[in-house]
């Protein structure tokens, strides 16, 4: 995920749908829950005459409001010779539109003590503001205003690319480890468009142009490829009416909607992977398994195992790696799920003076552990409160509350997914998560990364 | 701000798209509504008869609670030659106790839901958990546990120590933490404020169970600790709380360590270090400048000063650094409490070729606003970014026991959460243009750049003639005389 603000990346690092990416609802019969009165979010439906969905949720905590647009594109949309090119479009929708000036969306949030981000992954991008309530219709207006008249000079778009690019040096060439896990995300996949990944290359970004922009919002920024998302502090007639008077009249094109082609191929061997750079203060290792949609119906229990794995002090890979064996500085297992074909990704920086193959080693050991024998009631319920309270955590703000309603409506296809995920997380079994691990890692092919200091090209 | 030029392809075709579109015929925006009030509560505060502080600040409509334990006292304890003494002795309060190794600590705060974490910083050491209501009592139980009854076992401190000197080869690589580490030991020369918290890979080697101990023993103590509980939760149940966990915490004789004294504004040494990483994927650059006690409403117009210069997206480093020249990322800037001092940063990372010019413009930033006054909107509207970030941060429970734990820390008082948005409020241009007059000037500003020197070092050298360069592999940051080892 690459967004428009260093400081949200944190934050927005959760549109990844990775472990925590779709922070889940609890269900009445979770065993968890049993102790707590957990409302289920009420959130509100609608769907436009020109196919954009709108979504809300009230909450009067605070006086402020979440104003969030998805748009159900993202990385593995680029144009072809064009990589990096969503990403760096996501920029341009705060350099004007036909009734705002370059940046005044900033006027619009952050001056009157909001602010906002927008974020791009490989299959969404997302524009997400926050304002205090009384400036609800104006962030309106100016949402559908660029949806609908975005304008881009040839200037801005020379500047904001060179600001794009210097993203890119500080994620993936400043950062000591920013090319390995680059390099991890994309390489696995044989055709995919995920090959591509979402920062995309100096040499591509310096290819684009402003015709790509306009060639670009044309395909993509319409409403029945968006979905509205607004929480927090507002009254649901009003809102509804603003709706209706700033994003209904808005066209539906009369092109359908690009459908992706995009497929991955069964791997049919293992691959090995070695990724070199100038700057690497300990050396890294990866193996990477090809993972089913975030819809599939075994993502909850490949969620569980990720949890399992990795989540906390207590997780079996950091008492294993790097608290009994001191073998690597941190080590983990995630669940990178995505619309199309994801990664399951076990990864480890090795401490100092250990050998990588001796990290994988243990790396594949514990994984293997996890499949062979099944987990304790006990260690599944800590799992389970900790998904919990970390749902809760998230969604104390009208912004964290957005993110996880957006993301259960665009990455999971259904709003309603809200409410159901910790259903489905709380149901998973010790042989559920055996089952998921021996059917996608230890049954499966994978790809192995090492990273090692190295001369590459700059 | 320039208005978009209606000429290139892009607009072109846009415009036919929006032609489209005769739908929208709204050409300004809508005004907003009546603002509705904002109002943060002062929090509630009573000792204990040990003299534990319990803070509470209850927030409805979330069953969570943050429960944060803070000893007033932290990394400026640290020793000369023993940098990371405070650090390494916080973080090892949740490995191993009397009663419980580590790995059972960690696996019973994680059953409860939270993730028990310990750690310290300027004037702070803390231990914190934040959980759903129905496990607070346990989760505080292991607060207290950790906190009185560490046993610094030196199997753990072996360990934390490799992890650690592990940790500084990857911020070392780093240009932009590099830059920090550095700028901050050029700001306070060689004195007890400047070295870096985390420790050095000259100085965690040095650090022995005996020196865990003492510190320990001498510095968490009740009469100099905070207990802050917020979330759902009530004043009431927080005392029966914390008598039932700290009740019998008793304080050791004699007194507690003293405070060294403030750091100075005017340090030796140095003004421009260049530190030469000729891997580096691009350069860091950190200003710093050493700012001091600030009194009254001192306060407020340094903290919107800072937002002027690099508060947000639109403040003016990122105006001049990233939206007019598309020179980097992000330039932002802050103020890290030292004590009751503070340390101003501005930062940015640039590519290798552009490292001089940023620098150029840092200064020139911090010029103007010595010399001109913040117009009215501007200030308007700076002001407000800072409210509301100030007012987004106490959203959560973590997010408000750290608001309340960085006023106790300074020797604030909690109900300053309370006058915050009225103070800043007060600020008028005159006194930014004071305080910056007074702090801002050329003596106090220290600048370190982190990168592959080659590619800037002469048009740095053109602006600072005096600038220092140390290799990456020289550079000892607790070195009393300067950046180099001998």
């Amino acid at each position: 995920v690459n967004s428009r603000l260093l400081a949200a990346a944190l934050v927005a690092a959760s549109l990844g749908a990775g472990l925590f990416g779709a922070p889940p609802a609890v269900g009445a019969a979770a065993p968890v829950a049993e102790t707590l009165k957990v409302p289920r979010i009420a959130y509100r439906e609608r769907k436009l005459g020109n196919g954009m969905t709108a979504l809300s949720v009230e909450s009067h905590a605070s006086p402020t409001v979440s104003v969030q647009v998805w748009y159900h594109v993202g990385g593995a949309d680029d144009p072809d010779g064009r990589s990096g090119f969503a990403h760096l479009f996501e920029h341009m929708m705060f350099k004007g539109s036909k009734y705002m000036k370059s940046e005044q969306f900033d006027r619009l949030t952050e001056d009157v003590g909001g602010e906002n981000n927008a974020s791009t992954a490989e299959d969404v991008t997302a524009y997400q503001a926050v304002v205090p309530s009384n400036h609800l219709e104006t962030l309106l207006w100016a949402e559908a205003e660029r949806l609908l008249n975005l304008r881009v000079d040839a200037a801005s778009f020379t500047s904001e690319r060179a600001v794009v690019e210097e993203e890119y040096r500080q994620r993936i060439l400043a950062s000591p480890y920013g090319l390995f896990f680059e390099a991890v995300r994309t390489q696995p996949y044989l055709r995919h468009p995920y090959r591509r990944g979402v920062i995309g290359s100096i040499e591509n970004l310096d290819a684009a142009s402003v015709a790509d922009v306009v060639a670009f919002h044309a395909t993509h920024y319409r409403p029945d490829n968006a979905t509205l998302v607004v929480t927090g502090d507002f009254d649901p007639r009003q809102l509804d009416a603003w709706v209706d008077k700033y994003f209904a009249p808005i066209p539906r094109p009369a092109a359908p909607l690009p459908r992706r082609d995009a497929t991955e191929p069964a791997w049919s061997a293992d691959r090995t992977i070695t990724v070199k750079a100038p700057n690497v203060p300990l050396p890294a290792v990866a193996t990477v398994w090809l993972a089913p949609p975030v819809t599939d119906a075994d993502a909850p229990a490949l969620q569980v195992a990720a949890a399992l794995l990795t989540a906390g002090e207590s997780s079996r890979l950091n008492q294993a790696l790097v608290y009994r064996q001191q073998i690597a500085t941190q080590a983990s297992f995630s669940a990178d799920l995505r619309a199309g074909p994801g990664l399951l990704i076990a990864s480890a920086i090795a401490a100092g003076g250990k050998s990588p193959a001796a990290v994988r080693a243990a790396l594949l050991a514990e994984v293997k552990r996890l499949a062979d024998r099944p987990a304790s009631r006990s260690e599944l319920d800590k799992i389970k409160t900790m998904l919990l309270t970390q749902a809760f955590s998230s969604r104390q703000t009208p912004l964290g509350l957005g993110m996880a309603l957006a993301d259960a409506a665009v990455l999971g296809g259904d709003a309603n997914r809200v409410n159901t995920d910790l259903d489905d997380l709380q149901r998973v079994s010790a042989a559920d998560v055996q089952r998921v691990l021996r059917r996608y890692v230890t049954g499966a092919h994978s790809v192995a990364f090492d990273y090692v200091q190295g001369s590459t090209a700059k | 701000m320039t208005p978009p030029a209606l000429r290139s392809l892009g607009s072109v075709l846009l415009s036919l798209l929006a032609g489209t579109a005769s739908a929208q015929p709204f050409e300004t925006p809508p005004p907003p509504a009546a603002p509705r009030p904002l109002a943060i509560a002062a929090p509630a505060e009573q000792a204990l008869a040990n003299g534990l502080r319990v803070i509470v600040a209850p927030r409805e409509g979330v069953p969570l609670v943050t429960a944060m334990l803070v000893v007033l006292s932290g990394s400026e304890l640290d020793p000369p030659q023993l940098s990371g003494l405070a650090s390494m002795t916080a973080s090892l309060l949740t490995q191993g106790t009397r009663r419980h190794t580590a790995p059972q600590i960690a696996a019973a705060a994680e059953a409860l839901g939270g993730s028990l974490e310990s750690g310290a910083g300027w004037s702070q050491s803390l231990v914190t958990i934040t959980v759903t209501t129905p496990k607070l009592g346990a989760a505080l139980g292991l607060v207290a546990e950790v906190t009185r009854e560490p046993t610094f076992a030196p199997s753990e401190l072996d360990r934390l120590r490799a992890q650690t000197l592990d940790a500084l080869k990857v911020s070392y690589a780093d240009p932009g933490s590099m830059a920090g580490l550095t700028a901050a030991r050029l700001a306070y020369g060689s004195g007890a404020w400047g070295h870096p918290a985390s420790g050095t890979p000259a100085s965690l080697p040095r650090i022995r169970q005996g020196d865990l101990v003492a510190l320990h023993r001498a510095a968490f103590r009740p009469d100099r600790a905070v207990l802050i509980l917020t979330g759902d939760i009530t004043l009431e149940r927080a005392l029966a709380l914390a008598r039932t966990h700290f009740g019998s915490w008793a304080a050791p004789a004699g007194v507690a360590p003293p405070q060294p004294p403030a750091p100075p504004t005017l340090a030796a040494g140095p003004a421009v270090a260049v530190v030469d990483m000729p891997a580096a994927g691009q350069a860091g650059v950190v200003l710093a400048l050493p700012l001091p006690p600030r009194q009254g409403a001192e306060r407020a117009a340094a903290d919107v000063l800072d937002a002027v210069l690099g508060g947000g997206y639109s403040s003016r480093l990122n105006q001049e650094i990233r939206i007019k020249r598309g020179l980097s990322y992000a330039a932002y800037s802050r103020i890290e409490a030292r004590g009751q001092s503070g340390l101003f940063q501005a930062a940015l990372q640039t590519k290798n070729e552009s490292a001089a010019e940023v620098v150029s413009l840092l200064k020139d930033e911090l010029d103007r606003v010595m010399q001109t006054p913040v117009p009215a909107d501007e200030l308007a509207s700076r002001k407000l970014t800072l409210i509301g970030g100030f007012s987004r941060s106490v959203e959560t429970t973590a997010g408000l026991a750290a608001a309340i734990r960085s006023l106790v820390a300074s020797g604030r008082s909690p109900a300053e959460l309370k006058t915050r948005i009225a103070a800043i409020e007060a600020v008028g241009p005159e006194d930014i243009q004071r305080y910056a007059a007074g702090r801002f000037g050329a003596a106090g500003r220290r600048i370190a750049v982190a990168g592959v020197s080659e590619r800037f070092v002469a048009a740095l050298r053109a602006q600072a003639p005096e600038l220092v360069v140390v290799g990456q592999d020289q550079l000892d940051l607790e070195h009393p005389g300067g950046l180099k080892r001998e």
